[in-house]
């Protein structure tokens, strides 16, 4: 057979006569994407996705059948053919009800594949769990006792009863690889020569420490505090996330070759150009580590603390002698550690003043009913004014009465004073936990946003600066919980690294294909409620530091994870249909229209046919009738009513169908699925 | 005196059967002295049932709009030879005139010979080009020489010279090749394959053996719609007949060349009217289209080579074959050649099937042979190729009759739909109509098809239901491009025709519809409401007897008052209404 040349995308390959255009550029590793195409069975063109454009000829060609011609000059990604493939893939998505991931996973703000570690956990393959987990997040044993779980709040199994305990499934996986004698390592890509410099060493320094790390970079992480761990360690206290935990964790991350420098503050130990110039990419993690002032009379006095402060003055063993009694200001996560460290601190009464509700508290469920356990006194709708002295210290505070109005942009209602309505609270100390933000001192040189929080893409992470990067509290918005930050750093770490080979590719959010999901899917579900973690007693704990929750027993924890619904599309990973559609940057609801909603089909008792996830391309039926000579799968009515549907009536079905699979495995999409 | 009773299906359903028979009768009874016969479709459908009384001396009388009751009168007349008697039923100069205008080849015997009797075709020079062919040693490269002479191109719509495809065909190496005719016409007011069936069977028949010949096929199929019943009867009986008299079968006219022939009746999938649809369809699978290459030249019918043309395309063949290729070539302009059938449909007031040589103007067509607008309206747009193709605007009805100057309009020459409307068509709806077509025919086989057509549809009709939206214009100029890029068969390649020609020609009609929430032409009957003119309303009840849904009220010989919260916007008031006092807002 003579061999003849073609020009693909301008690059002059040879193939041999007689072949497509797809198979020439197959052979010369240019991908031309096709969903109906298989070398196994005879051509179909039923896609439209593989067509490409050829010199001289107006219209598009489908290059599985078109034949490469000698001189043929090709191209495969031009804008009139990514238009094409484009509005086929936003086609194929407006009648096409799936549901690619878990909702666990798209509501976590790293994009932690909960669901596959989950059920890692309940086949007891604690290593793999962590291995799914380090994906995206490199400290499972702290953030699992501390994340506020996002996951949680979506997991569709509180439609049966209670969601799935990801967080601590998260934090138990972690602390049986803590506790192994060969702890999960990642694969490090050789070194590249590179030099990364990350400043502070919280969960977003951590986290990006670690992926930098591992891409073959090489990582030091410089930190103003005397140890690592930022927040997790100064900021959440003992009896939440033990120090050792850190500890542990740090030297995971430090044992892949991060190098990890101390006490050392930028401005002051070393200059933030020094920093800058010396090295290949700087990302900036500082966090936000100051308390916000709430600007009443008092707040200068001597008792008076910024919640952080005060959590990280404990941290650093400073002696803290908070008095009797201590009120906390605040109704954020902050605030529960600070009331509940005043607590174990031996204060006999401790308010927490908040000027909304119960219902309006940003921090946990789990924390304010813990707090209240301990006797933390909740004084709602209650908002102080001043903070009353008496030699110079502070004496009591004087607190107003609101009411709620009208709702304000953040949706929660607007708290009102109430006219008049006054009253006085006898104080020893007075903790501000009402918000904090970073203190950029010695960072002059990068553009700060109105906030005055550090200005950077949310896509590339870019500061004004070329090479230094930055993420978490410090950044944009401000302060958010640690797996936001951990989120950002992972995706910048990624940014990074191309950075430092020399592109410029942002973050891209991917597309997912989801579904809504209602109690009535569920119904028939049998319920069993989530296990229950065993914890100290209020009585016993409020007098001490030691962790509260004592964790699952191997038996819980596999018993919890066998709870988890497998959300998600099982094909998840193989479908060409949601690969080819990020690839597109599809928009699929502009052309939103009249959706399918079919009844699954049983081929047979190991064969289910979804319709709504099937895309018509035609495989598994040619397969069956030209590879394995059955005929047992048809096409049913015409036009946008067209299914795949057994040929003949169940029991032929049953009697042709050898079960063997093949449909399943030509299926492009998870339409198809071996039960 | 012999009397022809037209019977094409038109004919037939305008009661020309009833006439038949009344006549038959008197015959028989011995009350009326005269052969009586039939014939197809003469084109004058509007005039129907049409009686062609053939005198002695061999004059034409041509009686139209002949209902059964008009019988008893033909009989007097014709006995008492007292034609005075049936003036009011002649044929006015100006409808006689309609058949002068045209230059009849593929129509040449419909309307004229009985299409049950081979003697009446053969008598007409029928069977004689196949005789030229056989008995004067013509080859198959000269048979393919002469109809590349011709200019002959493809009827069915597409235009594709006839003679490639007979020679690819022909140097196509095989054991076994077809010939198939595709009389699958599906295009909604397309009735041209139709008349050529049920009026001359035997030419369809002719010039399939003369292509069977060219190409060296020994088997040739009809693809016909089953809704084409009397089409099928007339051909089966054809078929019979040249067979009884060797012009079909085994060494036919005692030469060495063989052919069947047999009917395939189709199940009504428009799109099998696409070539490697109809393929799949003959094989007994589902009509979906194949990948091309292979093309059926090469690859067709059970993977032999195969040659499918349209009927008007066969039509044409002996009388290129009998006259010379050089004379067909004669007619027409640069591009194209011969003639051409149309189908006028729609507000025209001389409907019916025209031929007319290639090179006459739209305004020809439709203003001399048609007449112009029904209703004193005012023409808007006609459309071209059925859901295939596309409208042409009132500015454009100078274009010629060309398959490269129609195209230049965004419609195409089509297989010869001509829909004609007027100032009260809405040019939204028409677009929605063919899609709504072609998306109900999509076979489902490609994604751009399959749902290319049916979100275009969505879109149009929230345009006409007044949800139309900024941008939609736009994006359903995004999707037509798309889905003719994109789609695997001439069905979605072409489906978006429609839209983009009216979207072209009429986008203020569009923005009127999504901006506006107005309907131009009145017809969309979320955006109109209905009133009573009270000064022209003289209270004569017709509307409110009409009304389905008793919308209607007051008191006879006073004005009367549609109520807009029970009015359904039927617009059947308005249709009935004599005074022009029913008001579309």
């Amino acid at each position: 057979m003579s061999e003849i040349k073609v020009t693909i995308n301008g690059v002059s390959v040879t193939g041999k006569s007689g072949s497509t255009i797809l198979e020439i550029a197959t052979e010369n590793g240019i991908h031309i994407p096709t969903l109906c195409y298989d070398e196994r069975v005879k051509l179909y063109g039923a896609c439209g996705i593989c067509t490409v454009e050829v010199e001289g000829i107006p219209k598009l060609l489908r290059a599985c059948s078109a034949k490469a011609t000698d001189g043929m000059i090709i191209t495969t990604n031009s804008d009139r053919i990514k238009r094409s493939r484009k509005v086929a893939l936003e086609l194929l998505l407006s009648d096409h009800t799936g549901d690619c991931r878990g909702p666990c996973m798209l509501n976590c703000p790293a994009g932690t594949d909960c669901q596959e570690y989950v059920k890692l956990i309940g086949q007891g393959d604690y290593k793999g769990a962590v291995r799914v987990i380090k994906e995206k997040l490199p400290l499972p044993s702290s953030i699992g006792r501390v994340c506020p779980h996002p996951c949680e709040d979506a997991c569709r199994r509180q439609m049966v009863e209670d969601p799935i305990a990801i967080a601590w499934l998260k934090s138990f996986a972690g602390d049986a690889d803590l506790a192994s004698d060969d702890t999960f390592r990642p694969d490090i890509e050789p070194d590249t020569g590179k030099k990364v410099a990350i400043i502070g060493g919280g969960p977003a320094g951590l986290t990006a420490a670690y992926f930098l790390r591992t891409m073959g970079h090489s990582v030091v992480i410089l930190e103003a505090m005397p140890k690592m761990g930022g927040m997790l360690r100064y900021g959440i206290p003992q009896y939440r996330l033990p120090k050792d935990v850190v500890d542990k964790e740090v030297a995971e991350i430090e044992s892949l070759g991060v190098e990890m420098k101390n006490n050392v503050r930028i401005g002051k130990d070393i200059s933030f150009e020094e920093i800058q110039s010396s090295y290949d990419a700087v990302v900036v993690a500082i966090g936000a580590w100051t308390s916000s002032p709430m600007g009443i009379k008092g707040e200068e006095l001597e008792g008076v603390y910024g919640g952080i402060d005060f959590l990280g003055k404990f941290a650093l063993g400073e002696t803290i002698n908070v008095g009797e009694k201590v009120a906390v200001v605040g109704g954020g996560n902050t605030a529960m550690d600070a009331c509940r460290t005043a607590v174990r601190l031996g204060a006999k009464e401790v308010y927490v003043f908040y000027r909304r509700t119960r219902a309006e508290m940003p921090a946990a469920d789990i924390e304010i009913e813990e707090a209240q356990e301990e006797g933390v006194d909740f004084r709602f709708l209650t908002n102080p004014v001043e903070i009353l002295s008496k030699d110079g210290k502070v004496s009591g505070v004087k607190v107003q009465k609101m009411e709620l109005g009208e709702p304000d942009s953040s949706g929660r209602r607007r708290p009102v004073a109430v006219e008049g309505a006054f009253e006085d609270i006898e104080l020893d100390s007075f903790i501000m936990a009402i918000g904090q933000y970073a203190n950029t001192d010695g960072f002059d040189a990068i553009e700060k946003t109105g906030w005055g929080t550090i200005s950077a893409d949310e896509h590339s992470f870019r500061t004004s600066i070329d090479n230094v990067f930055a993420v978490g509290d410090a950044t944009n918005n401000g302060a958010d919980i640690a797996i936001a930050a951990i989120g950002e750093a992972h995706k910048a770490a990624i940014v990074i690294n191309h950075f430092l080979d020399g592109a410029d590719i942002p973050y891209k959010k991917p597309y997912y294909v989801k579904q809504e999901f209602t109690q009535e899917h569920f119904e028939d579900k049998p319920k069993q409620h989530r296990v229950k973690m065993p914890h100290i007693s209020p009585e016993e704990r409020k007098t001490n530091f030691e962790e509260i929750v004592l964790g699952f027993s191997e038996e819980e924890a596999r018993k919890e994870a066998s709870r988890c619904l497998d959300c998600g599309c099982h094909d998840y990973y193989d479908c060409k249909l949601i690969r080819y559609s990020n690839d597109c940057d599809v928009e699929p609801e502009r052309f939103e229209g009249e959706k399918h909603e079919r009844e699954l089909i049983e081929i047979n008792p190991k064969i289910e046919h979804n319709p709504d996830k099937c895309v018509l391309c035609g495989l598994c039926v040619r397969v069956c009738e030209e590879e394995v000579g059955k005929n047992v799968l048809g096409l049913l009515n015409r036009g946008f009513d067209s299914v795949v549907n057994p040929m003949f009536e169940d029991e032929q079905t049953q009697e042709f169908c050898t079960k063997c699979g093949k449909c399943v495995e030509l299926c492009p999409t998870g339409a198809l699925k071996l039960l | 005196m012999k009397i022809v009773v037209g019977q094409g299906s038109c004919g037939i359903a305008a009661g020309a059967s009833k006439v038949y028979n009344e006549l038959d009768a008197l015959i028989k009874a011995g009350n009326l002295k005269a052969d009586l016969t039939i014939t197809g479709c003469i084109g004058m459908c509007y005039l129907e049932p049409i009686v062609d009384l053939y005198l002695d001396d061999g004059s034409l009388t041509r009686l139209v709009k002949v209902s059964q009751k008009d019988v008893q009168t033909i009989a007097q007349a014709i006995n008492e030879s007292d034609f005075s008697l049936l003036s009011k039923l002649e044929v006015s100069q100006e409808d006689k005139e309609i058949l002068d205008k045209q230059t009849r080849i593929a129509l040449r015997h419909c309307g004229v010979i009985d299409p049950m009797k081979i003697e009446d075709y053969i008598e007409d020079q029928g069977y004689g080009a196949l005789e030229k062919i056989l008995k004067t040693g013509m080859t198959q490269e000269d048979v393919i020489e002469e109809i590349k002479l011709s200019g002959l191109a493809g009827r069915g719509g597409a235009g594709f010279p006839t003679w490639f495809k007979w020679n690819a065909a022909k140097e196509s190496k095989a054991d076994k090749k077809y010939l198939i005719c595709n009389a699958d016409e599906g295009d909604p007011g397309a009735f041209m394959d139709r008349a050529v069936i049920e009026g001359d069977p035997h030419n369809l028949i002719e010039g399939m053996l003369i292509g069977a010949y060219a190409m060296g096929a020994d088997e040739a199929v009809v693809y016909v719609r089953a809704e084409y019943p009397l089409a099928i009867l007339r051909l089966e009986n054809a078929i019979k007949q040249a067979t009884a008299k060797g012009y079909l079968g085994d060494n036919i006219l005692g030469s060495n060349f063989s052919c069947k022939m047999r009917i395939k009746a189709g199940a009504g999938a428009f799109v099998c009217g696409e070539e490697t649809a109809l393929i799949e369809s003959l094989e007994g699978q589902r009509g979906m289209p194949r990948l091309k290459p292979p093309f059926p030249a090469a690859a067709g019918y059970w993977l032999k080579p195969s040659n499918i043309n349209n009927v008007e395309t066969f039509a044409n063949v002996p009388w290129i074959i009998l006259n010379g290729g050089g004379a067909f070539a004669a007619m027409g302009t640069p591009d194209s050649k011969g003639t051409k059938v149309f189908a006028l449909t729609g507000k025209i007031s001389k409907g019916g099937l025209v031929e007319i040589p290639m090179g006459k103007t739209l305004h020809d067509v439709i203003y001399d042979i048609g007449g112009g607008i029904r209703d004193n309206k005012k023409f808007k747009a006609v459309q071209m190729g059925g859901p295939s193709g596309g409208c042409i605007p009132e500015e454009k009805l100078s274009t010629v009759i060309d398959y490269k100057k129609l195209g230049e309009t965004g419609a195409i020459m089509g297989s010869g739909g001509m829909v004609v409307m007027d100032e009260s068509t809405c040019m939204v709806g028409m677009a929605r109509f063919f899609l709504d077509f072609t998306a109900k025919e999509s076979c489902g086989k490609c994604v751009h098809c399959r749902l290319g057509t049916k979100r275009m549809l969505e879109i149009l009709d929230r345009i006409v239901k007044g949800e139309g939206k900024d941008g939609d214009i736009e994006l359903l100029e995004e999707l037509s491009i798309s889905v003719k890029d994109g789609a695997l068969c001439g069905l979605g390649q072409t489906a978006p025709n429609p839209v983009l020609t009216t979207i072209r020609y009429f986008r203020d009609e569009y923005e009127a519809h999504i901006y506006d929430k107005k309907c131009p032409a009145g017809e969309c009957s979320a955006l109109v409401t209905y009133s009573i003119d009270h000064d022209k309303c003289t209270g004569c009840s017709l509307c409110a007897r009409k009304c389905p849904v008793d919308a209607i009220s007051g008191q006879i010989k006073s004005p009367y008052t549609i109520d807009p919260e029970i009015c359904i916007k039927c617009g059947d008031c308005y249709k009935v209404c004599r005074f022009d006092a029913v008001k579309i807002n």
